[in-house]
Formats: structure tokens, sequence, C-alpha cells
């Protein structure tokens, strides 16, 4: 071989990647050639030298904002995703049932606006007072299914507004309990299930409500959810909360800040 | 331990949140890579972030065939491009004065002087290099990655690899010599 062959052999002799059949072969070389001894030791030099350098640490936020990053991308797939299903419903959507509830609402609350005008005018009492009760009832039956369908809804800010229709509800039936609390222990997203949680807090002089959140202790594995729902039994004094908490300690991966939490909850409780 | 590829197969199939592993795994050697190819500790920071966005909404265009590391690089070699379109390169180098912030400190004793010194000088003296030959040195010295590896991600054959990365050496010797004469 000759010396250029053996120079280019240079960074892999130094890297120690070179066959050991190789390496000998170049060692020989190295022995014997005195310009190739020269050049090598001053590549060995350079090659030494770089490796001085030593770059600045990254940011201990790198891994926070990968985090962010992450959960940003996940949240506009999700929202790609709904895109997609808008465009291929978007003719029933639009027309069939989105704004047909909301406008049949209005509708309602329009119509019960002007029998209210036409009652005082004419001072009809009793037949009128009947026909307003009805319409009463109307506009609230029609409020609990624009709750429950937006409910049902994919998209997580429709679910939520659904969920906030239920402070306008005075006399919850079991219906809406029941979507209330399939929504809260079944639904994707956290901040949909924290704001069930709300509205259940606040419908909490129901026996099967307060009975239904115990229940639930078990079913959260989000600690944010977690910590929420020991506040509420805490403002609530649910005693019967207690063993559902006890579990929850029992499991392995719950998160340190939401045990201490609990065990402080429950020393509140007894 | 799952492999590199399983992992990212995953990801493909939409487990996105594993992509977390891959980034724990990477994200300090990739970060090195792109700090050497722009000197800009902020830049190669969000270089990085870059490439694993890219990795994630290009997660099908990933095979399994070859090694994720490669398609990594393939990937942060593209961020890399688009930013070099961004800026001329005048401007991505214009820090090079700060280099000696990015030796090793300590003691001034004379033989760490006269290192930190020769380091400063090669830096300065690898500015000069072509973007192509500054990549592949930084592949082969700091990202200690093998020929073979370099050959798979650059697409060539390990021997063009092996006579580029002593072209590289032996111009930045030169440019080197130069300066210090």
């Amino acid at each position: 071989m000759k010396c250029e062959q053996y120079q280019d052999l240079f960074t892999d002799y130094i890297n120690k990647q070179l066959p050991a059949a190789d390496k000998a072969a170049f060692e020989q070389h190295i022995a014997a050639c005195p310009a190739c001894a020269k050049e090598l030791k001053a590549f060995q030099q350079v090659w030494d030298v770089l490796g001085e350098v030593t770059i600045p640490e990254p940011s201990a936020d790198m891994p926070m904002r990968f985090n962010a990053m992450l959960a940003n991308y996940k949240a506009s797939v999700t929202e790609e995703v709904s895109v997609w299903d808008k465009l291929k419903g978007q003719w029933q959507q639009l027309w069939q049932w989105q704004p047909r509830w909301p406008m049949a609402y209005n509708l309602a609350i329009l119509v019960v606006g002007l029998s209210a005008g036409f009652w005082f005018l004419n001072g009809n009492k009793n037949a009128d007072s009947e026909k307003m009760k009805t319409l009463a009832a109307e506009v609230h039956e029609l409020k609990q299914s624009v709750m429950l369908s937006l409910l049902e809804n994919p998209s997580a800010s429709e679910r939520i507004r659904g969920v906030s229709y239920t402070s306008e509800i005075k006399h919850a039936d079991k219906e809406v309990i029941d979507a209330l609390f399939a929504t809260l222990n079944n639904d994707p997203n956290v901040n949909v299930r924290l704001s069930t949680l709300d509205a259940l807090a606040g419908l909490a002089n129901h026996p099967e409500v307060r009975q239904g959140l115990v229940q639930s202790i078990s079913q959260q594995d989000s600690p944010l959810l977690q910590s929420a729902i020991a506040d509420v039994m805490l403002k609530l004094q649910e005693k019967s909360s207690v063993g559902s908490f006890r579990e929850l300690l029992k499991q392995k991966n719950l998160d340190k800040g939401v045990k201490q939490k609990i065990s402080k909850t429950i020393s509140k409780l007894i | 331990m799952l492999t590199d590829n399983a992992i990212m197969l995953k990801v493909k199939e939409g487990d996105l949140d594993r992509m977390g592993l891959l980034f724990e795994r990477y994200h300090r050697q990739l970060y090195g890579f792109l700090f050497h190819m722009t000197y800009k500790k902020e830049l190669a920071e969000d270089m990085v972030q870059h490439t694993f966005y890219k990795m994630l909404k290009y997660r099908n265009s990933f095979t399994g065939t070859g090694e994720f590391v490669h398609w990594m690089y393939t990937v942060a070699r593209n961020v890399l491009k688009d930013e070099y379109k961004k800026m001329k390169r005048a401007q991505l180098h214009d820090d090079v004065d700060n280099i000696s912030d990015i030796l090793p400190g300590g003691v001034h004793t004379g033989d760490m002087y006269d290192k930190k010194e020769a380091a400063r000088g090669l830096h300065k003296a690898m500015e000069k290099l072509s973007d192509e030959q500054r990549e592949i040195l930084t592949m082969s010295r700091f990202q200690e990655l093998k020929h073979q590896e370099i050959a798979e991600i650059l697409n060539m054959t390990e021997g063009a690899v092996k006579v580029r990365v002593h072209r590289a050496m032996q111009e930045l010797k030169s440019i080197y010599t130069k300066m210090e004469s």
C-alpha cells in the first residue's frame, strides 16, 4: 500500500476501529515510515485537542419543554381528527341537531316571554298560569336534552358547555345524574371530568349523587381529579368516603402529593 | 429493555407518549450534534425540540428497516438545512468569539491553558470548514458514530465516509496551521 492509503486509515486507527489484521500492517508501516509517523502524530494531536472541547450543558427544562410540545401535539392531533369528523358530517351536524336544540331552546324562551307578556296584559290568570307551568316544564326538559346531547359531543369544550348547563337545571333527574356520572368516570379529557365533578358537587343534596361520588373515587387515575375529589368529600363531610380513600391509598403508583392529601383528608373526616 | 426501533414503531402505531423515552435516551446526543453545527446553545436546544416534533409528525415515514438513530439524524439534518436557509452562515456563527466559554475551565496551569488555546483555535478553524466537512467531522469525532453508521445516515459508502473524514481532518489541520502562523 502507498503512504496515502495508510493515511486514509488514520481516523480508524485513532478510533480503534481498525481490524486487528490491518492494525498490525498499519503499525508496521508507521514504524518504518517517518513521514507517515509524523503525519499521524499531528493528526492525533488535532483529534485529541478537539476532544478537549466540552459543550455547554443543555438546559434542565428541555424535558419539560418536550413534554409540553408532546401534549400540544397530541391535542392538535385530536383536533385534526375532530376537524375531519366535522367536515365529514358537516351538513348533518350543522343542520340536523347542533343548532336545532339551541334554536329550539331560544324559541321556547321567546314563546315563554311572549306568553308572559300576554298573561300580564290579559290578566287571565287561571288558564294561563297552567300554560305557563307547562311551558316552563317544556323549557326545562329542553335544557336537559340540550345538555345531554352536548355531553355526547366529540369536542371537549362542547362537553364542558354541556356540563355547565346543569347549574341551570333546578331538579336534576336520574337521567341527568347518570349522564354526569358517565362523564365523570369515562370522559377522556381531564378538564371535562373536573368540571363534571364541580357540577356534581353542586348537586350533592341528592343522596345518590353523594353515593356515586364515593364510588367514583376508585375509578379516577388522574392525580388532579383524585385530589379534587378529596376536596369535595371534605367539603361535604362525607364520612362514608373514608373506605374508598383507604383503598386508593393502597395503589402503588399513586402520586406522592395526592397520597399526602388523601391521608390528611381521611384524618380530617374521622 | 425495548429497543429504540420497537419504541418508535409503537409511537408510529399511535402511542405518542412513548416518544418521551426516546427523548430521554437521545436528546443530549442530538443536542451535542446540533450545538457543534451551530455553536448556539439556545438554537441547538430549539432544534432538538423541532427534530422531535418532526419525528412525531412524520412518524409514518419510519419504516423500522434501519436504526432509529440513523433516522433521527436524517430528520435532524433536515431541520438543520431549514435553519441554514433561514440565516446566513455569517450570522449563524457570530458568537465564535465566545467559544472560550465552552472550553473546560479550571486552573490556568500552563498545559491546560495551551490546550484551551489550541481547542479555541481549532474550533475557529472548524468554522471555516464547509458545512459538509464540519458535519462529518462532528459525527465522527463528537458523536462518536462509527463510519458505517455515518455512511447510512449520509447515504454513502463506508469507504467514501473514511476518505471524507480524513480530508476534513487534513483541511482542519491546514486551516489551523495557517491561522497559527
